[in-house]
């Protein structure tokens, strides 16, 4: 283990306790009824988000999916914002519009905003990518989505176009197992999304995404594929410790699933890497402690932000 | 200002061509729209003048090519996408009505959608159910999106030149009755149609009407057949439906006190049904007549060209309906 290996994981750790803070404070408010929309947890798919967001550059395009919270701040979105906008404030990203995960936006991060419906990012990614390409930027377009998601029609549509013109794009299934309470193979026949992918010509990584370590190495070879103008494509094997929704209890599951699900979770994993690297663990606590004072920091700082007034919602229909 | 006389279809192309030419950032992309020049020729030269990089051929991708064309504004170009029949429009249903429209907003504003959805529209001769359809209420309904309507070469060109340059995503609704349709268009390049703004196409003092795309046509015959027998019809062509130049429609209401509305999609929820409402609720106190509608009947659209005849409003019905409305 290399200096540089260590400094690494600490960087990777550390975004995925920001990322998880983040999501306990959402969590609190869902539980508490103050945000009162959908709110979709991806404890346990830290590592994916964290490990591939750390391999774009600020400009690299970003639609992030609906589970978790870790793709935003690990590309370097403000908290206070995303609580913004969960809290309904016109201080959040969407100036009170939003209520929830699904639109937030940072344009000088390349964060460009997700859909309600899903499967919308692939077609999407794909006009990012050509974008790019046609007006030569170098830039990548990154669209993250379940394997529910990968069944939608959007993805052969949008994959097959990718492919015919080697357009920038890095498509990452975060590949959970479980669509809402229905079970992958059950559902789509197979537990194994990326060889669809391999079909039309992508390039293929299949990660354990509870390896943040593992997940960032896959991530920087597909990048460096796409941004040659090889699409690619990532699938990292993960597992989903809540529910679909805050609040949803999963009868439809195996208590041990969750369980194994809860084991494999990847800060876990990441802190015992660290002090097996000779970091020490109140080095590695200092870390989350530090996690969850930034979140509370933002949330009070999201509060001082007004609540929309009517008339907002007649404002920025028309550019 | 010099003109040149040119057809519809051709009038579509020189506003794709020129724009092309004007911006580096328009590109365009859809079904048979490179080598080919499209099914229909209207985007004949501009694969060859303007590149492959610019001018792509897509596979049958409708979500692709409403929803790659929203992305593709996203990152910075201003996509003109064609589906080969606004009928397919309803494929990408997804992409049309949700990110096209919505994106924009939902995310606070942050970014523009200049995107045009060039969406050949209405009853062709002999193609059917499913490549027949005028579906302009579907987006008139669907606040986010401009709608334009051209019925004429000039206003093809104009209104398309404004699209591009729009930073609001437009559908831009070609009458494929129209293509071969010959007209005066303006040379000059810089001379755009604007949307919102109706144009008068023949002044009266009897009735109003309103119509647009293929309609006008027909309503203009119309109104010559009933110029003879001594009536005077007012026939207004709104050019674009979002936005609606209602005040050009209110001040010949005020003029005539008569209103009849025709359009080719059918009548129940169709367009004119949304401009009669607002007639009876603004202009109740001008009217010396009902308000009333022409349209097709609620039937898809049979295949058989006989048949077809039927399902969109014929010269005679206008005639009737406008003498019916004068002598009320």
């Amino acid at each position: 283990m290399s200096d540089e290996d260590r400094a690494d994981l600490l960087v990777l750790y550390r975004q995925m306790a920001r990322g998880r803070a983040l999501e306990d404070r959402v969590n609190a408010l869902t539980n508490s009824r103050e945000f009162r929309g959908f709110f979709h947890p991806g404890r346990g798919q830290e590592g994916i988000q964290a490990g591939v967001c750390s391999v774009l550059r600020k400009d690299d395009y970003l639609l992030y999916a609906h589970r978790g919270l870790t793709y935003l701040t690990a590309k370097g979105m403000d908290p206070t914002s995303i609580l913004g906008d969960f809290l309904g404030r016109v201080g959040g990203s969407t100036g009170g519009l939003g209520a929830g995960t699904v639109h937030c936006v940072d344009v000088e991060n390349g964060i460009m905003g997700q859909g309600g419906t899903l499967g919308s990012s692939f077609t999407l990614s794909a006009g990012l990518g050509l974008a790019s390409q046609v007006l030569k930027q170098d830039r990548i377009a990154t669209a993250f989505f379940g394997d529910g998601a990968s069944a939608r029609g959007t993805f052969i549509e949008a994959g097959v176009t990718i492919a015919a013109w080697k357009l920038p794009v890095l498509w990452v299934c975060e590949n959970n197992g479980w669509a809402v309470s229905a079970r992958l193979a059950d559902v789509q026949g197979t537990d194994d999304i990326a060889p669809r992918a391999a079909a039309l010509g992508f390039y293929t990584e299949v990660v354990d995404g509870q390896d943040v370590r593992a997940v960032q190495a896959a991530a920087r070879r597909a990048a460096e594929k796409a941004r040659a103008g090889q699409p690619a494509f990532i699938e990292a094997k993960t597992s989903r410790v809540e529910g679909h929704y805050t609040g949803d209890v999963q009868p439809y599951r195996d208590k041990d699933d969750v369980a194994q699900a809860k084991d494999r979770d990847p800060l876990l994993l990441a802190q015992t890497q660290l002090v097996e690297m000779g970091v020490s663990e109140a080095e590695v606590s200092a870390i989350w402690d530090e996690a969850v004072s930034e979140m509370a920091a933002a949330e009070e700082l999201a509060r001082l932000s007004p609540e929309p007034t009517g008339d907002r919602i007649f404002e920025g229909l028309w550019a | 200002m010099t003109s040149t006389e040119i057809t519809y279809a051709w009038a579509i192309n020189h506003a794709m061509d020129e724009e092309m030419a004007r911006d580096p950032r328009v590109v365009l992309f859809g079904q048979d729209v490179g080598r080919m020049g499209g099914v229909f020729g209207v985007t004949r030269n501009l694969f060859e003048k303007h590149g492959p990089e610019r001018v792509r051929d897509v596979s049958i991708v409708e979500h692709f090519v409403v929803g790659g064309a929203v992305g593709a504004a996203l990152g910075g170009l201003r996509p003109i996408a064609e589906v080969q029949f606004a009928d397919f429009l309803l494929v990408a249903g997804d992409e049309s009505f949700h990110k096209l429209p919505k994106w924009r907003y939902m995310h606070g504003g942050a970014f523009t959608i200049p995107v045009v959805i060039r969406a050949p529209s209405g009853i062709q001769g002999g193609v059917g159910a499913e490549h027949s359809q005028s579906p302009e209420s579907h987006y008139w309904h669907t606040p986010g999106v401009k709608i334009a309507v051209p019925s004429t070469p000039a206003d093809a060109k104009g209104l398309l030149k404004s699209a591009i340059r729009d930073d609001n995503p437009v559908i831009f609704f070609e009458t494929r009755r129209l293509y071969r349709v010959k007209g005066l268009v303006p040379d000059d390049p810089e001379l755009l149609v604007p949307f919102g703004q109706a144009s008068v196409r023949r002044e009266g003092t009897d009735l109003t009407v309103v119509a647009w795309a293929g309609m006008v046509l027909e309503v203009l015959a119309a109104a010559e057949e009933l110029a003879a027998e001594g009536l005077s019809i007012e026939v207004i062509d709104p050019r674009t439906l979002v936005p609606f130049d209602w005040e050009t429609v209110a001040a010949s209401v005020r003029k005539t006190s008569r209103l009849l509305i025709v359009h080719e999609a059918p009548l129940t929820m169709g367009p004119g049904a949304e401009i009669a409402s607002r007639a009876a609720d603004e202009l109740f106190a001008e009217l010396d007549a009902p308000v009333r509608r022409l349209a097709g009947p609620d039937v898809p659209i049979p295949q058989n060209m006989a048949l077809e005849q039927f399902c969109f409003p014929q010269i005679p019905e206008i005639v009737a309906a406008a003498r019916e409305l004068i002598r009320w």
